[in-house]
């Protein structure tokens, strides 16, 4: 059966006969629309009761002759059905229908098929499917859709879009090339799952938010079909189309070799070329994130080797590089996987493990300590290497990988004052006191580059016939801490050497003396001293450029060499003795006069200080303080010693008028010490000229 | 089998008056079919039917569009499904289908494998994922409303004939009409754009029925195991070949389970 033999609904018919007539024309008369009255009343085949020129034309049948036949023989259902079923009681239905034309094509059209008010009638109204201008806009749609898919098949880039969704509806041929598989493994949900599951989320919220209408551009991994991850750029825009949905385009650029290129660059600027293990910068990084977690466990520790100067000096560079390879590759197989050996400089590495317990630390340094003193043979050399290793808990004391890394290198340095070979956890006092001495030393810096470094001087007198002569000042540094008061030199002087201002402090003293020395030629004129003594430190002995130091301060305020002694105590001497005699003969070359400090107190040889360009030998203190009791042979022998070598000799210390007077008798021309004078300021100095310089004891002159 | 008399036009008169007690379902069709219609204005009338709003929600949520959960807001998951599929499921509770009584057995099963193997196939025939998707899962209706009509006789079809060609051919002796055809009728009823209705009513020939008729062979093939199958180069001229039928078809029953759960059904 089909439709519908039921009789149709009467429906009132108000409209006058005229009006009727003038609809009906102006409806069959349009010559580009056939009209076909079907009657169902005979069966369930239509059958055509009347047709219109126009329908007459295009069947290519007279009018008459349509009439009766079954309109199936004219038009069809697209599939050759019958198009009964286009016929509805009650409503009119429109669909594709196939026309038999006047030529015998068979040609789509649209019919629409609507009910008469009386009886089994029904009015087709057929119009070709595809009007000439429909016509043209969909070829010329169909033209830049191919256009559109030939280019984004054959581009380059790889490209995908979707229409729903994350749903792909079109992936081209480049990324298909990219993940190795064909677009129909990536249609739909499925090329989700070649992204990397760690970065699927991130995919999704972008796409998410493209859907909302943004352009978003990520970076993500995808993995193709050999398993191989890819790093890519993906740059999504959103795409909205009435007819087809809302979706995206996204463009892929494959950057996996442009980003190794970039890493192995990376990896170069950040580990050690010879050991391949990770510098400082990688250290500091690797600990800021491991302490990121407020509560994550860390250890470090800090490991220095104990031979390495011997044997780099002994077997050479290539034998050093060697040992710090191997000890490399040891260390690293040491620690587990997230753990970090970082070479942090010459023979210092530090070793960062995730653990908040002390024992398993210790464990740790053990094992360090025991795969490092394997033996080695270098240069068929065998080596027993051997380390210090200070470890640090990472404690709430810690803000930063700075705080980390300093204070294992603290407990560094408390392994190696406490005998090599050692493992040492940072003690809390011990970090306290190096705290304190790094702030104390930055204050010191801070005083040198601010010239709040004064100077005192002690007056050395020569004796001579009916009284004293001002023989020379010495230069004596001082510091005043803002907060701690005065602190003693030979404390912020040993600060220098160990932290390298020696060199600093030492040209402030020199230039502040000199100019001292300048301004008081100006204002004493011939009260003013002949000479300024300045010591100089143990460590410039070695360090040629206190040559150029000193020429520079006497050149800069107009000082002659000869008003200028250094003085360098002889244990200075006695610690690299051929560099300093080469640095004893340029400043007495350049004029400038020379004393031994302290002298008797480091063993020099006789035969070494023949040969040094030696102006005075300084009694120590405490061969003068020893005088009244007696023991006048050590002051005895400096002076005859002086005087057998021709050179001149200054009593230190010199504190009563008893030890002056002894020291006299023993033809010591030199005095210096309280019973002179305490050491004074620039001011006090001057005013203590200009009074005529008082002792500051009675003194019998000779 | 016997012919029986089905009142057409009293099927499609009963399903009118089933919409007038569903007007928010009725409305969303409406506005769907308007072109100038917003995915805002859609959520507002969607927003009316709680019912219908939380199952586009879960749509948009579910596997099926690769967003599992991050769709929080109606207007993100209209815009995600589409408006034709917005208005499939709009129909679907029109149509008072959204159950399984009074439906032929296996009706849903059928109406998601048509659904995901027509969204699945869209691409390939120039249709919208969208269209695609819509056009499988209402292709049934017309068997619901057979069914409904002759409950017996429709039942005894579905039990002895497999989905595509053999049940058209049984649905046509018997009622001079397609499941697939009556669906047309309807969804032509409620404005359907002309693409869908004329895609059902070829379902059987012709052109615009390639993509259906395609959707319907691969469907048979996961729901009859003993289907025997018709290439599917003669089905759609060559626009899907037997050599990516299995990708296809493993698409599709991912696609299947996804929307089973999203729509509860």
């Amino acid at each position: 059966m089909t439709a519908s033999p039921a009789p149709p609904r009467q429906v009132a018919q108000t409209c006058p006969a005229e009006v009727v007539a003038a609809v009906f024309h102006a409806a069959v008369a349009d010559p580009n629309i056939a009209v076909i009255v079907a009657d169902l009343s005979e069966g369930a085949e239509p059958r055509i009761r009347w047709s219109n020129p126009a329908a007459s034309e295009l069947l290519a049948t007279a009018s008459c002759d349509l009439e009766g036949h079954p309109i199936g023989d004219f038009v069809t259902g697209p599939d050759g059905t019958s198009v009964a079923s286009l016929l509805r009681r009650e409503r009119t239905t429109v669909g594709s229908v196939t026309v038999r034309t006047a030529l015998g094509e068979r040609t789509p059209y649209r019919a629409r098929a609507t009910p008469a008010p009386i009886g089994l009638l029904w009015t087709l109204q057929l119009h070709p499917a595809h009007q000439d201008l429909e016509v043209a806009l969909r070829a010329s749609a169909d033209a830049h859709e191919h256009r559109f898919k030939v280019l984004a098949e054959r581009s380059p880039v790889p490209t995908m879009m979707s229409e729903q969704g994350m749903r792909l509806s079109h992936a081209n041929d480049a990324l298909c090339a990219l993940l190795g598989v064909t677009a129909d493994k990536l249609a739909g949900t499925a090329w989700m799952t070649y992204a990397h599951p760690d970065d699927l989320d991130t995919i999704t919220d972008t796409v998410l938010g493209v859907l909302g209408g943004q352009q978003r551009e990520i970076h993500a991994r995808l993995v193709d079909s050999g398993g191989r991850t890819r790093d890519i750029d993906m740059r999504f825009t959103p795409l909205h189309s009435a007819a087809l949905g809302d979706g995206f385009v996204a463009t892929l650029e494959d950057i996996t070799d442009r980003r190794a290129f970039e890493e192995r660059l990376d990896y170069q600027a950040t580990h050690d070329s010879l050991t391949g293990l990770p510098r400082r910068t990688k250290l500091w990084a690797h600990v800021a994130a491991a302490m990121e977690d407020p509560d994550a466990g860390l250890a470090c520790m800090f490991l220095d080797l104990d031979n390495f100067k011997v044997v780099n000096d002994s077997l050479g560079h290539k034998a050093g590089d060697a040992l710090l390879v191997e000890v490399a590759r040891r260390l690293r197989g040491c620690v587990a996987p997230g753990d970090m050996v970082a070479r942090f400089g010459g023979d210092e590495f530090v070793v960062a493990s995730r653990t908040d317990s002390l024992d398993e630390a210790l464990d740790l340094a053990n094992q360090l300590l025991r795969v490092l003193s394997d033996p080695l043979v270098v240069d068929r050399v065998e080596i027993h290497p051997r380390g210090s290793i200070g470890v640090v808990m990472r404690g709430p004391d810690h803000r930063s990988a700075d705080d980390l890394i300093r204070d294992c290198d603290i407990a560094m340095y408390q392994a190696k004052a406490s005998g090599k070979g050692r493992i040492m956890v940072l003690d809390e006092g011990a970090r306290t006191a190096a705290h304190d001495t790094l702030a104390l030393v930055s204050d010191l810096h801070q005083a040198i580059d601010e010239h709040r470094i004064t100077l005192c001087y002690q007056p050395i007198l020569r004796l001579v016939e009916g009284g004293f002569e001002l023989a020379s000042v010495e230069a004596l540094a001082r510091w005043t801490h803002p907060e701690r008061g005065v602190v003693p030199v030979d404390f912020f002087v040993r600060l220098a050497e160990e932290h390298g201002l020696v060199r600093a402090l030492s040209k402030v003293v020199l230039e502040t003396a000199c100019a001292d020395l300048a301004i008081w030629e100006y204002e004493l004129g011939e009260l003013a001293p002949p000479r300024v003594n300045v010591n100089i430190s143990a460590l410039q002995m070695s360090d040629s450029l206190v040559v150029q130091d000193v020429q520079r301060a006497m050149q800069r305020y107009g000082v002659r060499p000869g008003q200028l002694c250094l003085e360098i105590t002889e244990s200075a001497l006695m610690r690299d003795r051929d560099a300093a005699s080469a640095i004893l003969s340029q400043l007495r070359d350049e004029g400038v006069q020379i004393a031994i400090d302290d002298f008797g107190t480091g063993y020099s040889s006789l035969a070494y200080l023949r040969r040094l360009p030696v102006n005075y030998l300084k009694v120590d203190r405490s061969f003068v303080a020893e005088l009244q009791d007696g023991h006048t042979a050590v002051t005895q022998a400096v002076i005859s010693l002086a005087h057998n070598l021709g050179i001149g000799v200054v009593a230190e210390g010199a504190e009563t008028a008893a030890q002056m007077e002894l020291l006299a008798q023993m033809e010591c021309s030199l005095l210096q010490g309280y019973a002179i004078s305490k050491p004074l300021t620039a001011e006090e100095f001057v005013r203590w000229c200009r009074a005529g310089r008082p002792l500051a004891c009675t003194v019998e002159a000779s | 089998m016997t012919p029986v008399c089905v009142d057409i036009d009293a099927v499609l008169d009963s399903l009118e008056r089933l919409a007038s007690q569903r007007p928010v379902a009725a409305r969303i069709v409406a506005t769907t079919n308007n072109d100038r219609s917003s995915a805002a204005e859609l959520a507002t009338v969607l927003g009316a039917d709680v019912a219908l709003a939380a199952k586009v929600m879960k749509l948009a949520n579910s596997a099926y569009f690769g967003l599992s959960g991050r769709v929080t807001s109606l207007q993100l998951a209209v815009t995600v499904v589409g408006f034709n599929t917005v208005r499939s499921v709009a129909t679907v509770a029109l149509a008072g289908i959204d159950g399984t009584e009074g439906l032929p057995e296996g009706f849903w099963t059928t109406s998601l494998h048509l659904a995901a193997a027509a969204g699945t196939l869209g691409p390939l025939f120039q249709t919208g994922t969208g269209d695609a998707l819509s056009l499988g899962l209402l292709a049934q209706l017309g068997a619901a409303l057979l069914f409904q009509a002759d409950p017996e006789g429709y039942a005894a079809i579905v039990a002895g004939t497999e989905l595509g060609t053999g049940r058209f051919a049984a649905e046509t002796q018997r009622y001079g009409i397609t499941s697939a055809q009556l669906t047309a009728e309807a969804l032509q009823q409620w404005r359907f754009p002309s693409g869908m209705v004329d895609a059902l009513r070829a379902v059987q020939g012709g052109e615009e029925g390639a993509l259906l008729r395609t959707a319907y062979e691969l469907a048979a093939r996961l729901i009859h195991p003993r289907h025997s199958s018709v290439p599917l180069e003669r089905l759609c001229g060559h626009r899907v070949t037997e050599n990516q039928a299995a990708v296809r078809l493993a698409a599709i029953r991912a696609d299947v389970e996804a929307l089973q759960h999203a729509l509860e059904l």
